[in-house]
Protein backbone atom coordinates (compact mmCIF):
# COMPACT_ATOMS: atom_id res chain seq x y z
CA UNK A 1 0.00 0.00 0.00
CA UNK A 2 1.11 3.49 -1.01
CA UNK A 3 3.00 4.85 2.16
CA UNK A 4 1.14 8.02 4.16
CA UNK A 5 3.52 10.42 3.05
CA UNK A 6 2.50 10.13 -0.26
CA UNK A 7 -1.20 9.67 0.58
CA UNK A 8 -1.84 12.54 2.80
CA UNK A 9 -0.12 14.94 0.27
CA UNK A 10 -2.57 13.88 -2.71
CA UNK A 11 -5.64 13.49 -0.39
CA UNK A 12 -4.66 16.94 0.66
CA UNK A 13 -4.69 18.25 -3.22
CA UNK A 14 -7.70 16.34 -3.90
CA UNK A 15 -9.76 17.67 -1.45
CA UNK A 16 -8.32 20.92 -2.54
CA UNK A 17 -8.99 21.12 -6.31
CA UNK A 18 -12.24 19.30 -4.94
CA UNK A 19 -13.30 22.41 -3.35
CA UNK A 20 -12.09 24.75 -5.58
CA UNK A 21 -13.98 23.45 -8.84
CA UNK A 22 -16.94 22.62 -7.29
CA UNK A 23 -16.89 19.20 -8.62
CA UNK A 24 -16.05 17.35 -5.21
CA UNK A 25 -12.87 15.72 -3.72
CA UNK A 26 -13.85 11.90 -5.55
CA UNK A 27 -13.39 13.08 -9.27
CA UNK A 28 -9.74 13.83 -8.61
CA UNK A 29 -8.98 11.51 -5.70
CA UNK A 30 -10.11 7.90 -7.09
CA UNK A 31 -7.72 8.86 -10.52
CA UNK A 32 -5.24 9.80 -8.46
CA UNK A 33 -5.25 6.82 -5.97
CA UNK A 34 -5.05 4.78 -8.44
CA UNK A 35 -2.14 5.87 -10.04
CA UNK A 36 -0.48 5.34 -6.81
CA UNK A 37 -1.56 1.61 -7.24
CA UNK A 38 -4.61 1.32 -5.25
CA UNK A 39 -7.10 -1.42 -6.63
CA UNK A 40 -10.09 0.98 -8.03
CA UNK A 41 -12.67 -0.39 -5.84
CA UNK A 42 -11.09 0.09 -3.05
CA UNK A 43 -10.53 3.55 -4.22
CA UNK A 44 -13.80 3.93 -4.99
CA UNK A 45 -14.86 2.60 -1.60
CA UNK A 46 -12.41 4.94 0.48
CA UNK A 47 -13.65 8.14 -1.90
CA UNK A 48 -17.49 7.36 -0.88
CA UNK A 49 -16.57 7.34 2.66
CA UNK A 50 -14.74 10.43 2.44
CA UNK A 51 -17.45 12.33 1.00
CA UNK A 52 -19.69 12.15 4.00
CA UNK A 53 -17.16 13.64 6.06
CA UNK A 54 -16.54 16.71 3.44
CA UNK A 55 -20.33 16.58 2.41
CA UNK A 56 -21.43 16.69 6.02
CA UNK A 57 -18.49 19.18 6.66
CA UNK A 58 -19.64 22.31 4.45
CA UNK A 59 -23.30 21.42 4.94
CA UNK A 60 -23.28 22.40 8.36
CA UNK A 61 -22.17 25.91 7.97
CA UNK A 62 -25.27 26.24 5.17
CA UNK A 63 -28.37 24.81 6.95
CA UNK A 64 -27.22 27.37 9.61
CA UNK A 65 -27.62 30.19 7.41
CA UNK A 66 -30.83 28.45 6.23
CA UNK A 67 -30.01 28.08 2.52
CA UNK A 68 -30.60 24.31 1.76
CA UNK A 69 -34.13 23.18 1.15
CA UNK A 70 -35.06 20.33 3.20
CA UNK A 71 -38.43 19.49 1.69
CA UNK A 72 -36.58 19.42 -1.58
CA UNK A 73 -33.24 17.44 -0.05
CA UNK A 74 -35.65 14.80 1.37
CA UNK A 75 -37.71 13.99 -1.69
CA UNK A 76 -35.00 13.75 -4.31
CA UNK A 77 -32.62 11.32 -0.95
CA UNK A 78 -35.91 8.83 -1.51
CA UNK A 79 -34.42 8.43 -5.02
CA UNK A 80 -30.50 9.00 -4.68
CA UNK A 81 -30.42 6.10 -1.92
CA UNK A 82 -32.11 4.33 -4.02
CA UNK A 83 -29.97 4.74 -6.44
CA UNK A 84 -26.72 4.36 -4.54
CA UNK A 85 -27.09 1.12 -3.21
CA UNK A 86 -28.20 0.23 -6.99
CA UNK A 87 -25.17 1.95 -8.03
CA UNK A 88 -22.65 0.30 -4.78
CA UNK A 89 -24.34 -3.13 -5.45
CA UNK A 90 -23.23 -3.10 -9.60
CA UNK A 91 -19.63 -1.76 -8.36
CA UNK A 92 -18.66 -5.17 -6.55
CA UNK A 93 -19.57 -7.49 -9.42
CA UNK A 94 -18.73 -6.23 -12.34
CA UNK A 95 -14.86 -5.76 -13.75
CA UNK A 96 -12.57 -3.08 -13.11
CA UNK A 97 -12.69 -1.89 -17.25
CA UNK A 98 -15.93 -1.14 -17.46
CA UNK A 99 -15.55 1.22 -13.93
CA UNK A 100 -12.53 2.91 -15.62
CA UNK A 101 -14.64 3.84 -18.62
CA UNK A 102 -17.44 5.07 -17.18
CA UNK A 103 -15.15 7.03 -14.59
CA UNK A 104 -13.76 8.30 -17.92
CA UNK A 105 -17.03 9.57 -19.21
CA UNK A 106 -18.35 10.89 -16.04
CA UNK A 107 -15.38 13.19 -15.91
CA UNK A 108 -16.05 14.48 -19.47
CA UNK A 109 -19.59 15.26 -18.32
CA UNK A 110 -18.25 17.42 -15.16
CA UNK A 111 -15.80 18.97 -17.23
CA UNK A 112 -18.92 19.93 -20.14
CA UNK A 113 -20.81 20.67 -16.91
CA UNK A 114 -18.11 23.41 -15.49
CA UNK A 115 -17.49 24.83 -19.12
CA UNK A 116 -21.01 25.77 -19.32
CA UNK A 117 -21.21 26.76 -15.51
CA UNK A 118 -22.58 30.46 -14.68
CA UNK A 119 -23.87 30.67 -17.99
CA UNK A 120 -27.41 30.02 -17.25
CA UNK A 121 -29.05 32.76 -15.56
CA UNK A 122 -32.18 31.86 -12.44
CA UNK A 123 -35.50 33.05 -13.06
CA UNK A 124 -38.53 32.18 -11.11
CA UNK A 125 -41.12 30.39 -13.24
CA UNK A 126 -44.64 29.08 -12.73
CA UNK A 127 -44.51 25.71 -10.59
CA UNK A 128 -46.76 22.75 -11.83
CA UNK A 129 -49.25 20.76 -9.80
CA UNK A 130 -46.97 17.60 -8.26
CA UNK A 131 -44.29 19.98 -7.48
CA UNK A 132 -46.87 22.44 -6.00
CA UNK A 133 -48.15 19.16 -4.05
CA UNK A 134 -45.03 18.55 -2.75
CA UNK A 135 -44.56 21.48 -1.40
CA UNK A 136 -41.04 22.38 -3.24
CA UNK A 137 -41.04 26.00 -2.98
CA UNK A 138 -38.87 28.13 -0.28
CA UNK A 139 -37.16 31.29 0.36
CA UNK A 140 -33.55 31.76 1.72
CA UNK A 141 -31.57 35.36 3.09
CA UNK A 142 -29.51 36.64 0.27
CA UNK A 143 -26.45 38.57 1.96
CA UNK A 144 -25.10 39.13 -1.12
CA UNK A 145 -28.43 40.97 -2.41
CA UNK A 146 -29.46 41.85 1.03
CA UNK A 147 -32.84 40.67 1.05
CA UNK A 148 -35.14 37.14 0.94
CA UNK A 149 -35.12 35.42 -2.35
CA UNK A 150 -38.27 33.39 -2.67
CA UNK A 151 -38.65 30.63 -5.32
CA UNK A 152 -40.50 28.05 -6.48
CA UNK A 153 -39.43 24.42 -7.49
CA UNK A 154 -40.67 22.78 -10.77
CA UNK A 155 -40.86 19.70 -12.75
CA UNK A 156 -40.65 17.10 -9.90
CA UNK A 157 -41.29 14.35 -12.26
CA UNK A 158 -38.37 15.08 -14.18
CA UNK A 159 -35.85 15.74 -11.01
CA UNK A 160 -36.69 12.61 -9.54
CA UNK A 161 -35.64 10.49 -12.10
CA UNK A 162 -33.10 12.24 -12.74
CA UNK A 163 -32.06 12.03 -9.08
CA UNK A 164 -31.86 8.47 -9.37
CA UNK A 165 -29.58 8.43 -12.19
CA UNK A 166 -27.27 10.79 -10.05
CA UNK A 167 -27.79 8.10 -7.56
CA UNK A 168 -26.03 5.43 -9.66
CA UNK A 169 -23.88 7.31 -10.36
CA UNK A 170 -22.64 8.33 -7.07
CA UNK A 171 -22.76 4.94 -5.53
CA UNK A 172 -21.30 3.29 -8.80
CA UNK A 173 -18.16 5.39 -9.12
CA UNK A 174 -17.59 6.40 -5.53
CA UNK A 175 -18.15 10.59 -6.14
CA UNK A 176 -20.85 12.77 -4.58
CA UNK A 177 -21.93 13.41 -8.57
CA UNK A 178 -22.23 17.15 -7.20
CA UNK A 179 -22.48 18.72 -10.51
CA UNK A 180 -24.90 16.27 -11.93
CA UNK A 181 -27.11 16.74 -8.92
CA UNK A 182 -26.49 20.50 -9.11
CA UNK A 183 -27.23 20.68 -13.21
CA UNK A 184 -30.47 18.73 -12.48
CA UNK A 185 -31.64 21.14 -9.46
CA UNK A 186 -30.89 24.27 -12.27
CA UNK A 187 -32.00 23.21 -15.25
CA UNK A 188 -34.80 20.55 -14.16
CA UNK A 189 -36.02 22.04 -11.06
CA UNK A 190 -35.42 25.93 -11.58
CA UNK A 191 -34.04 26.16 -8.05
CA UNK A 192 -31.68 29.65 -7.51
CA UNK A 193 -28.17 28.41 -8.01
CA UNK A 194 -27.28 29.25 -4.11
CA UNK A 195 -30.12 26.71 -2.90
CA UNK A 196 -29.37 23.95 -5.82
CA UNK A 197 -25.10 23.65 -4.71
CA UNK A 198 -26.36 23.84 -0.82
CA UNK A 199 -29.19 21.28 -1.63
CA UNK A 200 -27.25 18.85 -3.39
CA UNK A 201 -24.54 19.34 -0.80
CA UNK A 202 -26.85 17.72 2.21
CA UNK A 203 -28.09 15.18 -0.40
CA UNK A 204 -24.59 14.16 -0.99
CA UNK A 205 -23.92 12.68 2.57
CA UNK A 206 -27.16 10.98 2.96
CA UNK A 207 -26.10 9.56 -0.94
CA UNK A 208 -22.77 8.68 -0.18
CA UNK A 209 -23.68 6.87 3.62
CA UNK A 210 -25.60 4.36 1.27
CA UNK A 211 -22.82 3.97 -1.11
CA UNK A 212 -20.56 3.33 1.77
CA UNK A 213 -22.56 1.10 3.59
CA UNK A 214 -22.92 -1.49 0.76
CA UNK A 215 -18.97 -0.73 0.29
CA UNK A 216 -18.66 -1.50 4.49
CA UNK A 217 -20.30 -4.79 4.04
CA UNK A 218 -18.01 -6.09 1.24
CA UNK A 219 -15.03 -5.60 2.86
CA UNK A 220 -13.71 -3.26 0.71
CA UNK A 221 -13.04 -0.37 3.22
CA UNK A 222 -9.70 -0.12 3.89
CA UNK A 223 -9.14 1.78 7.79
CA UNK A 224 -5.51 1.73 6.87
CA UNK A 225 -6.02 3.51 3.68
CA UNK A 226 -8.70 5.35 4.84
CA UNK A 227 -7.52 7.37 7.52
CA UNK A 228 -4.64 9.34 6.20
CA UNK A 229 -7.14 9.93 2.78
CA UNK A 230 -9.75 11.24 4.84
CA UNK A 231 -7.84 13.63 6.86
CA UNK A 232 -6.21 14.86 3.53
CA UNK A 233 -9.68 15.52 1.59
CA UNK A 234 -11.37 17.11 4.27
CA UNK A 235 -8.04 19.56 5.19
CA UNK A 236 -8.04 20.32 1.65
CA UNK A 237 -11.17 21.01 1.05
CA UNK A 238 -11.26 23.33 4.26
CA UNK A 239 -8.34 24.60 2.54
CA UNK A 240 -10.32 24.91 -0.88
CA UNK A 241 -13.39 26.58 0.47
CA UNK A 242 -11.83 29.17 2.46
CA UNK A 243 -9.66 30.42 -0.38
CA UNK A 244 -12.15 30.43 -3.42
CA UNK A 245 -16.01 30.02 -3.02
CA UNK A 246 -16.57 29.81 -6.46
CA UNK A 247 -14.27 29.68 -9.24
CA UNK A 248 -14.63 33.23 -10.77
CA UNK A 249 -10.89 33.71 -12.03
CA UNK A 250 -10.56 32.58 -15.80
CA UNK A 251 -7.11 31.22 -15.40
CA UNK A 252 -7.80 29.49 -12.30
CA UNK A 253 -10.74 27.93 -13.98
CA UNK A 254 -8.98 27.22 -17.46
CA UNK A 255 -6.54 25.23 -15.30
CA UNK A 256 -9.18 22.50 -13.90
CA UNK A 257 -10.32 21.96 -17.14
CA UNK A 258 -7.14 21.14 -18.36
CA UNK A 259 -6.69 18.43 -15.43
CA UNK A 260 -10.41 17.40 -16.05
CA UNK A 261 -9.83 16.42 -19.56
CA UNK A 262 -6.63 14.74 -18.87
CA UNK A 263 -7.90 12.90 -16.03
CA UNK A 264 -10.90 11.54 -18.18
CA UNK A 265 -8.62 11.06 -21.23
CA UNK A 266 -6.11 9.19 -18.43
CA UNK A 267 -8.73 6.67 -17.06
CA UNK A 268 -10.54 5.79 -20.34
CA UNK A 269 -7.39 4.81 -21.73
CA UNK A 270 -6.54 2.80 -19.05
CA UNK A 271 -10.44 0.92 -19.08
CA UNK A 272 -9.41 0.56 -22.55
CA UNK A 273 -6.25 -0.92 -22.22
CA UNK A 274 -7.59 -3.18 -19.47
CA UNK A 275 -5.82 -1.04 -16.62
CA UNK B 1 -56.97 31.72 -4.98
CA UNK B 2 -56.69 34.89 -2.58
CA UNK B 3 -57.38 32.60 0.61
CA UNK B 4 -54.63 30.07 -0.70
CA UNK B 5 -52.27 32.26 -1.01
CA UNK B 6 -53.04 33.96 2.62
CA UNK B 7 -53.01 30.13 3.68
CA UNK B 8 -49.19 29.64 2.01
CA UNK B 9 -48.17 33.08 3.65
CA UNK B 10 -49.72 31.41 7.26
CA UNK B 11 -47.95 28.39 6.31
CA UNK B 12 -44.63 29.95 5.36
CA UNK B 13 -44.56 32.02 9.03
CA UNK B 14 -45.55 28.39 10.90
CA UNK B 15 -42.57 26.90 9.54
CA UNK B 16 -39.81 29.31 9.15
CA UNK B 17 -39.48 29.35 12.94
CA UNK B 18 -39.47 25.91 14.10
CA UNK B 19 -37.51 25.59 10.17
CA UNK B 20 -34.78 28.53 12.02
CA UNK B 21 -34.27 26.06 15.20
CA UNK B 22 -34.23 23.19 13.90
CA UNK B 23 -31.22 24.28 10.80
CA UNK B 24 -29.33 25.40 14.24
CA UNK B 25 -29.55 22.52 15.57
CA UNK B 26 -29.04 19.79 12.61
CA UNK B 27 -26.04 22.77 11.79
CA UNK B 28 -24.34 21.88 14.90
CA UNK B 29 -25.05 18.00 14.53
CA UNK B 30 -23.35 18.19 11.41
CA UNK B 31 -20.36 19.87 12.55
CA UNK B 32 -20.07 17.88 16.22
CA UNK B 33 -20.10 14.76 14.11
CA UNK B 34 -17.14 15.45 11.66
CA UNK B 35 -14.98 17.09 13.82
CA UNK B 36 -15.24 14.26 16.58
CA UNK B 37 -15.01 11.66 13.98
CA UNK B 38 -11.97 13.63 11.90
CA UNK B 39 -10.33 13.74 15.98
CA UNK B 40 -10.76 10.32 16.85
CA UNK B 41 -8.86 9.20 13.60
CA UNK B 42 -6.11 11.93 13.81
CA UNK B 43 -5.68 10.37 17.72
CA UNK B 44 -5.37 6.97 16.42
CA UNK B 45 -2.69 7.79 13.41
CA UNK B 46 -0.77 10.08 15.88
CA UNK B 47 -0.54 7.37 18.69
CA UNK B 48 0.03 4.58 16.37
CA UNK B 49 3.23 7.12 15.10
CA UNK B 50 4.25 7.99 18.88
CA UNK B 51 3.81 3.94 19.29
CA UNK B 52 5.70 2.50 16.24
CA UNK B 53 6.94 5.40 14.57
CA UNK B 54 5.24 4.75 11.51
CA UNK B 55 2.25 5.42 9.77
CA UNK B 56 0.93 2.55 8.23
CA UNK B 57 -1.92 0.07 8.95
CA UNK B 58 -3.30 -2.29 6.41
CA UNK B 59 -5.88 -3.67 7.60
CA UNK B 60 -9.64 -4.21 5.85
CA UNK B 61 -12.65 -4.23 7.86
CA UNK B 62 -13.90 -7.58 7.04
CA UNK B 63 -17.32 -7.74 5.26
CA UNK B 64 -19.65 -5.96 8.48
CA UNK B 65 -21.91 -3.84 9.17
CA UNK B 66 -22.16 -0.85 10.67
CA UNK B 67 -23.84 -2.44 14.01
CA UNK B 68 -21.29 -5.08 13.79
CA UNK B 69 -18.54 -3.15 13.84
CA UNK B 70 -19.33 -0.67 17.20
CA UNK B 71 -20.82 -3.86 18.97
CA UNK B 72 -17.29 -5.34 18.81
CA UNK B 73 -15.47 -1.77 18.97
CA UNK B 74 -17.55 -1.33 22.21
CA UNK B 75 -16.61 -4.82 22.97
CA UNK B 76 -12.84 -4.51 22.67
CA UNK B 77 -12.93 -0.87 24.94
CA UNK B 78 -14.96 -2.44 27.31
CA UNK B 79 -12.28 -5.17 27.44
CA UNK B 80 -9.31 -2.60 28.36
CA UNK B 81 -8.23 -3.85 24.34
CA UNK B 82 -7.85 0.48 23.69
CA UNK B 83 -5.36 0.77 20.42
CA UNK B 84 -5.16 3.37 17.77
CA UNK B 85 -7.11 0.75 15.31
CA UNK B 86 -9.91 1.23 17.78
CA UNK B 87 -9.73 4.92 17.93
CA UNK B 88 -10.05 5.02 13.84
CA UNK B 89 -12.78 2.72 13.84
CA UNK B 90 -15.14 4.78 16.40
CA UNK B 91 -14.01 7.67 13.89
CA UNK B 92 -15.76 6.05 11.22
CA UNK B 93 -18.29 4.76 13.15
CA UNK B 94 -19.33 8.33 14.31
CA UNK B 95 -18.54 9.53 10.82
CA UNK B 96 -21.05 7.10 9.21
CA UNK B 97 -23.58 7.83 12.23
CA UNK B 98 -23.43 11.79 11.34
CA UNK B 99 -25.96 11.78 7.89
CA UNK B 100 -27.35 8.90 9.72
CA UNK B 101 -29.05 10.95 12.82
CA UNK B 102 -29.59 14.22 10.43
CA UNK B 103 -32.19 12.03 8.77
CA UNK B 104 -33.35 10.55 11.69
CA UNK B 105 -34.13 14.60 13.01
CA UNK B 106 -35.46 15.19 9.86
CA UNK B 107 -38.41 12.39 10.47
CA UNK B 108 -38.89 13.82 14.18
CA UNK B 109 -39.31 17.29 12.89
CA UNK B 110 -41.36 16.32 10.07
CA UNK B 111 -43.50 14.05 12.41
CA UNK B 112 -43.78 15.32 15.76
CA UNK B 113 -43.11 19.78 15.06
CA UNK B 114 -44.50 20.51 11.41
CA UNK B 115 -47.13 16.81 11.51
CA UNK B 116 -46.62 16.96 7.70
CA UNK B 117 -47.84 13.45 7.28
CA UNK B 118 -45.90 13.87 3.57
CA UNK B 119 -42.57 14.41 4.28
CA UNK B 120 -43.16 12.63 7.41
CA UNK B 121 -43.32 9.57 4.93
CA UNK B 122 -40.88 10.66 2.44
CA UNK B 123 -38.14 11.18 5.66
CA UNK B 124 -38.99 7.90 6.89
CA UNK B 125 -38.52 6.13 3.35
CA UNK B 126 -35.33 7.54 3.53
CA UNK B 127 -34.05 6.39 6.72
CA UNK B 128 -35.85 2.82 6.22
CA UNK B 129 -33.71 2.29 3.18
CA UNK B 130 -30.46 4.18 4.97
CA UNK B 131 -31.34 1.48 7.76
CA UNK B 132 -31.43 -1.65 5.54
CA UNK B 133 -28.38 -0.72 3.63
CA UNK B 134 -26.54 -0.16 7.45
CA UNK B 135 -27.89 -3.68 8.16
CA UNK B 136 -26.33 -5.07 4.66
CA UNK B 137 -23.99 -8.02 5.15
Amino acid sequence: MAPFHLLFPVSVLAGFVGAMSGLGGGVVLIPALTLLGVDIKHAIAVSILCIIATSCGSASAYVRNHIPNLKVGMFLEMFTVLGALTGASVTLVISPQPLYIAFGLVLLGSWLALLLAGRQSWHDGPQDSMSRWLELEGSYPDDAVGQTIHYKGRRAYLGAPAMLGAGIIAGLLGIGAGAVKVLIHDLVMGLPPKVSTTTSNLIIGVTALAGTSVYLAAGLINLGLAAPVILGVVLGAFIGTRLLVRLTNQAVRRFFLFVLLILAAEMIARGIRGA
Amino acid sequence: MGSGKLRAEADLRRETLPQYKMDTVVGYTLQAGVLLSLALISAGLIWKWVATGGLVFDYRLRGMNLFHLAAQQFRLAAHGTVRPRLLVNLGVIVLLLTPYSRVLASVAYFTAILKNWKYSLFTSVVFIVLTYCLFLR
